[in-house]
């Protein structure tokens, strides 16, 4: 079955397939999730409970996403350029999608290695 | 909620791929079941072997039902007397047997006389055939336990212990009783007699209050004929008594016992000690009323 990742606050309640996440950045107390399709939706937790929901709900299959410091999640199936001089990761799917975020150098560099060593 | 666990900004984590999942008291819970698994496993290996060799011990000992009971001839008769020429020098005779698989040594004084001796003995004497301690003494002044007479003296009267052995005039009696008129006797006759525990009364045993294990003598008579026993192993005061009930012994009375000191001389003339000669040494004072049961050569 599916596993679909549910994120309810009081009000709402917001539930999506872990392919359609390309990533999820923090916004001070609150995180900025960007979908597949290009919407982009405001969570009421910080990214660090969104880190914790994926766990909790998505066990293993959560896996597909990497923490990259302090302020993004990324759906590593999006992982489209990785440039660590300019530390600007781009994610895409060579279509319809892409997103150009920063990261610090030294995560970056440690990103590359993983998917690196990935393939070997 | 609870967040995860804090990462700086040149890291990163994969999402779900916790490192460990199992506590640490977990392994630790792990670890002690194993343990406590081996520990269980090696004590049934333990029990069930010990088992085997109980049941296959039993097996030899016990005989099977309505077969024929293997034991020695003693048991349920009566001792067999050797014929003994009386002008000949006087000595102990010394027996081996087994009574309950208890074995026994059983001393049997031919061509002497029984008498008391009190206070430390002198094993130079050669006329001396068999010498054991006879009364017990206090541990805390030294004085006989029990009344006492020697050579017609009463050291002692107390009636702690109901057994008594009376030697007047070369005629020993063995009983059990409270009061015995043997007292007055031996002291009017010259004779002697000491109290101690005692363990058959007209053939049915006796129970005492001492529940140890020890070495175990005593002064016995069957149908007048009047010999000591000893154990070879350490058994209590019932397992000794219930020896003498089945060797057909008709009363008894103890004599002290463990490592307490004495002698047999064989017809050969050798002499065969047991105890400790040198228990009263050192920081153990000999109690100055010691006493001993002494049967000495009447030719």
């Amino acid at each position: 079955m599916k596993k679909f990742l549910i994120i309810p606050t009081s009000i709402d309640l917001v539930r999506i397939a872990p392919d359609k996440i390309v990533y999820i950045a923090s916004d001070g107390n609150y995180s900025t999730l960007v979908q597949a399709d290009n919407e982009v939706r405001m969570l009421s937790y910080q990214l660090g409970q969104i880190e914790s929901m994926m766990s909790k709900q998505l066990g293993n299959d959560g896996n597909t996403f990497i923490r990259i410091g302090k302020s993004l999640i990324i759906n590593r199936a999006y992982i489209y350029y990785i440039n660590i001089p300019k530390q600007k990761l781009i994610l895409s799917d060579a279509s319809s999608i892409s997103h150009t975020v920063t990261a610090s150098k030294e995560a970056l560099k440690q990103l590359k290695e993983l998917l690196e060593k990935e393939v070997k | 909620m609870r967040e995860n666990k804090e990462i700086r900004d040149d890291q990163i984590r994969i999402i779900g791929k916790e490192e460990n999942k199992i506590p640490r008291y977990a392994y630790m819970l792990i670890g002690g079941l194993i343990i406590l698994g081996m520990v269980i496993i090696a004590a049934l290996i333990y029990a069930i072997s010990n088992r085997a060799d109980e049941v296959s011990r039993i097996e030899e000992v016990e005989p099977a039902l309505f077969e024929k009971v293997c034991v020695t001839d003693t048991v349920r008769n009566k001792i067999t007397w050797s014929n003994v020429d009386s002008t000949i020098a006087g000595y102990t005779e010394i027996r081996d047997t087994v009574i309950n698989d208890i074995p026994l040594k059983l001393y049997i004084p031919h061509n002497a006389q029984m008498s008391l001796h009190v206070g430390a003995i002198d094993k130079s004497d050669t006329t001396i055939v068999y010498a054991a301690q006879a009364a017990d003494v206090r541990a805390d002044n030294g004085n006989i336990v029990g009344a006492f007479v020697l050579a017609g003296e009463p050291l002692a009267w107390g009636l702690s212990k109901k057994g008594y052995c009376a030697s007047i005039n070369g005629n020993v009696t063995i009983g059990v009783a409270e009061n015995s008129p043997l007292f007055e006797e031996a002291t009017k006759q010259k004779g002697y007699f000491f109290r101690q525990y005692p363990l058959v009364s007209n053939g049915k045993l006796i129970d005492n209050e001492p529940k140890g294990k020890s070495i175990r003598r005593g002064i016995c008579e069957q149908e007048g004929r009047v010999f000591m026993v000893e154990t070879v192993t350490r058994e209590s005061f019932h397992d000794f008594a219930q020896a003498l009930v089945d060797l057909s012994i008709d009363n008894a009375i103890y004599l002290v016992g463990s490592s307490a000191y004495g002698w047999a001389v064989d017809e050969a003339g050798t002499k065969h000690e047991f105890g400790k000669d040198n228990y009263y040494t050192g920081r153990r004072k000999m109690p100055k009323s010691i006493s001993y049961l002494v049967w000495r050569n009447v030719n």
